[in-house]
């Protein structure tokens, strides 16, 4: 029942957010955050439950069936934190704007539509959630217009596909089993042939792999994030997306389960080595084409698309380590992702740009969004201490340990690629000079502090103690058939390496302390002013004495050869090959009633003339 | 308990004393290779007690945070490395931690510089991270043949199957790699051929240019670790350690030593060329050295 309870508060709490915006704006925005706050309360509550409950028989004889196990309860904690984190960012954010209600009831049925499909039981159920969260996503990205409507039409386009996709394997799946329920289908399905089986693995694996943005289905991606509003940009990298990923550990461990996902195809064609080699492609290309960004927004979501890469490899890789490091990675990547985005949002906020070619030295104006950026790069690239780290550690080294070098070489040096990207993402906006033009930005409004604050916190946290989310990680491990791991608060512990971040964690403080007391005995500094540096002997200029412009300009001369989007261009020219061929159809199918009288005419005169020629009838 | 504290305090200590030390000797043999007569051996100690005297100038917070994070990270690095049998911190996370931690030394000087607002710092860390990138590839190989070869993540067990197997730069599988590590030592060292991110005449020394006082200090000592950490590393995955401190400092002292002979009469190479060299040679080395040691291991 409680299940039920949650959904409808979710949406029906959507929907009134809505209808109260029409009356006064505080009460609205009250309820935006109550609801979120509530729903995180709700979802909390039922930590370590399972529940399996039909709810609905009247739909083609399928039950339609709210379920929830640990995989679910992980997911659905997070769905919530997110975005109510996004939400209140939203508050200053999208004040003054117009059509805030529509954008306050997208928002929230996004989140109460992400809610539907991890606690979806059935995969009717999972389709309508699956569609509600789509096409509301795709409202929000066009919610800015100008070329965020072209944005949203690429998203939506191959969102359809992936839909479409998963109808097929859905129909298929009824045809054959006669039920849709997830926990059937897993019983049915061990009896398949294994061509029956890569089929439906080919119709499910799009239609997530398109939400998940894996390489070659990715295109969507960089558009969207970077044209639709930060807070949404932060729920789509951060939940979104992730919802491919959901349905992949659904796919591949729940409905056809560990020993029948390792077995498919032998040798260098068995199904998880091609996964796993699918997930470095996604690291690696994504990962150097970030660095050649110029947007903060675009260099964000190719992020994204690279770290997803993380993620499918430790889903793919099918060992209990390397399940937990992408499950965690995911849930890592919630956060530090989300950070980062209403960061970015913050400074855009203020500033009005978010080109990183005319940023500069804004550290000192916005400290706070500073530590903040700080602290989600950091995790980002996974300095120990951040959370990043700790997943990172477990995938590297169960590839290391399991004999699969390469795909760990190839992770880790997409990790060095993003130190790049990332300090280039910090030094072009924070440090270096401040122009003119921002000596007197105001701060950050507190509500767009708040979430960075607590994100930053929340990373901090899970980067010291990692045995907090990796206690349940470990029980949805368990509970896929994978040996347990031995999780201590602290990290984890094994013969063959363990890992134990407080020891980390201590000898960095004590060692930073020693530092910077022998710093403080020193002779004094003085503080002194940006313009007051070495420039040998001449005057500073006192603007635009920012180094940021191509900031590898070296390396960008040897790798942007290789770096084109050739899949990108490729889809580019299907739809405009599509749409010429419309348009030739268009001049036949006109749709002037005059056009057709001829047409039928004409086709008359052709019956009457053949009659007469050949007389065939 | 208390061997552990006392070795928590020794290993920093120690590795600062042949750090430092190394920088002098450095200096020593290059006036040398020069034909010039150089400075004291403790030039350097001197030069560092000095600086912390003379007044400096800061650019803000994270000016002062940046050059205190990176001599933490470096000092912390050390204490994960065995050094003879010292090792305070042998079981918490292995190579994969050090490999991280290492990051902290050019973060925290990359954060500090950025702060500095000059354009040569920028510049120069352009150039320290591209570089970076350039000679992680092979790095990476490198660790990761010792790391499949042994099965293990954990540097201190590697240390103890060499001393009863013998050196893994004599065995077959990693003869590949230690040379290919040896090759890029100046690279991760930042010496000559590869000093492309201080490159004193072209950018005023890059990262180091906004520092002075007791910032330039740390900067020197912190130099010092990392030329203690690359180089350790080397011995303790290639050269199989050692059981005590003074074996483990000879072997230290013929790797560097060599090092620095064969980069004395370097130029310096362009960014671009360095990267490209790093990309070759070294690379090819390191992947054929991996290709074969999981050969055999399979």
């Amino acid at each position: 029942m409680s299940l039920q309870i949650l959904l409808i508060v979710a949406f029906g709490g959507a929907l009134l957010t809505y209808l109260l915006g029409k009356i006064s704006a505080k009460v609205r925005n009250f309820l935006a955050v109550a609801i979120c706050l509530v729903l995180v309360v709700f979802v909390a509550g039922l930590y370590g439950k399972r529940i399996e409950k039909t709810f609905y028989f009247g739909f083609f004889d399928l039950g339609l069936v709210l379920r929830l196990n640990t995989l679910s309860w992980f997911f659905a904690i997070t769905i919530p934190v997110v975005g109510a984190l996004s939400i209140i960012f939203s508050l200053s954010y999208i004040r003054g704007r117009e059509r805030t209600d529509f954008y306050y009831l997208m928002m929230l049925l996004v989140n109460a539509a992400m809610l539907g499909i991890v606690l979806a039981g059935d995969l009717v159920c999972f389709y309508i959630f699956w569609e509600i969260m789509s096409w509301s996503a795709f409202l929000l990205i066009s919610y800015n217009r100008g070329p965020a409507l072209a944005a949203g039409m690429k998203y939506i386009i191959m969102s359809v596909i992936g839909s479409v996709c998963f109808l097929v394997g859905m129909l298929s799946l009824y045809a054959s089993f006669d039920t849709l329920n997830i926990s059937k289908v897993a019983s049915a399905i061990t009896s398949a042939s294994s061509a029956y089986i890569l089929f439906i693995l080919a119709a499910f694996g799009i239609a997530f792999g398109i939400k998940n943005a894996v390489l070659p289905f990715h295109t969507w991606l960089p558009d969207a994030h970077s044209e639709a509003p930060a807070p949404f940009s932060a729920i789509l990298s951060g939940m979104l997306i992730k919802m491919g990923t959901y349905g992949f550990l659904l796919l591949l461990y729940v409905i056809m389960g560990l020993k029948l996902f390792l077995s498919l195809g032998h040798g260098l064609f068995s199904l998880h080595r091609i996964l796993c080699l699918l997930g470095v492609v996604t690291i690696i290309i994504p990962t150097f084409i970030a660095i050649l960004q110029t947007d903060a927004k675009r260099l964000l979501a190719w992020s994204t698309v690279g770290q997803a890469g993380y993620i499918i490899l430790g889903i793919a890789f099918g060992t209990n380590l390397a399940l937990a490091g992408g499950i965690f990675h995911f849930f890592n990547h919630a956060l530090f992702k989300a950070l980062l985005f209403l960061a970015i949002g913050a400074v855009e906020f203020r500033t009005r740009t978010r080109d990183l070619d005319s940023l500069g030295g804004l550290a000192k104006k916005m400290p706070v969004v500073f530590i903040g950026t700080l602290a989600g790069i950091c995790a980002l690239i996974g300095v120990p201490l951040t959370s990043g780290f700790v997943s990172k550690w477990l995938i590297y080294k169960t590839l290391i340990l399991e004999g699969s070098p390469f795909l760990a070489f190839f992770a880790l040096v997409g990790t060095w690629g993003t130190i790049l990207y990332s300090y280039k993402l910090i030094h072009n906006i924070f440090l270096g000079q401040l122009p003119e033009k921002y000596k007197d930005l105001p701060k950050s409004p507190f509500s767009m502090q708040l979430p960075v604050i607590v994100l930053s916190f929340a990373i901090l946290l899970f980067g010291i103690l990692p045995g907090i989310p990796l206690g349940v990680i470990n029980s949805i491990g368990t509970s896929f058939g994978f040996e347990p791991l031995n999780v201590t608060i602290w990290g984890v512990a094994s013969e063959t390496g363990t890992l134990n971040t407080i020891n980390i964690f201590s000898a960095v403080l004590l060692a930073g302390v020693v530092v910077w007391v022998v710093f403080r005995l020193g002779a004094k500094s003085a503080s002194v002013p940006q313009e007051d540096s070495y420039a040998a002997g001449t005057h500073t200029p006192a603007d635009k004495y920012h180094y940021t412009v191509e900031f590898y300009n070296p390396l960008h001369r040897m790798i942007r050869p290789f770096l084109k989007d050739v899949i990108d261009e490729f889809y580019s020219w299907i739809a405009s090959s599509v749409q010429r061929l419309s348009n030739s159809v268009r001049c036949v199918y006109a749709g002037d009633v005059g056009y057709y009288v001829m047409y039928i005419i004409s086709f008359l005169a052709f019956l009457i003339l053949v009659q007469l020629k050949f007389k065939p009838w | 308990m208390v061997t552990k504290v006392m070795q928590m305090i020794l290993s920093p200590v120690l590795a600062l004393v042949v750090g430092v030390f190394f920088l002098g000797l450095a200096r020593k043999i290059m006036a040398r290779i020069q034909w010039r007569y150089g400075p004291p051996l403790i030039q350097p100690v001197i030069d560092i007690i000095r600086l912390f005297y003379q007044k400096s100038v800061s650019h803000g917070r994270m000016f002062d945070l940046g050059i205190i994070l990176s001599l933490a990270g470096s000092i912390v690095v050390v204490l994960f490395l065995p050094f003879g049998r010292i090792c305070p911190l042998a079981g918490s996370g292995g190579l994969l931690v050090i490999l991280y931690v290492m990051l902290f030394a050019p973060l925290g000087i990359a954060l500090s510089g950025g702060q500095g607002a000059n354009p040569n710092i920028s510049i120069g860390i352009s150039r320290k991270l591209i570089l970076g990138l350039g000679y992680e590839v092979p790095l990476l190989l490198v660790l990761l043949a010792a790391m499949t070869h042994y099965k293990t993540i954990s540097i201190v067990e590697m240390v103890s199957v060499q001393q009863n197997a013998g050196w893994s730069i004599t065995s077959w599988p990693l003869l590949l790699s230690g040379v290919s590590y040896f090759l890029i030592l100046p690279a991760i060292l930042g010496i000559r051929p590869f000093d492309v991110s201080s490159a004193p005449q072209e950018i005023s020394s890059g990262p180091m240019v906004e520092y002075g006082g007791k910032y330039l200090a740390l900067a020197t000592i912190e130099h010092a670790l990392v030329l203690f950490i690359s180089i350790a590393l080397f011995v303790n995955l290639f050269l199989g350690g050692a059981a005590n401190p003074i074996i483990f400092f000879v072997k230290m002292l013929v790797v560097f030593v060599l090092g620095v002979c064969v980069n004395a009469v370097f130029p310096r190479f362009r960014i671009e060329q360095a990267v490209k060299y790093l990309w070759k040679w070294p690379t090819l080395l390191a992947f054929v050295g991996l290709v074969i040691t999981l050969a055999i291991r399979s």
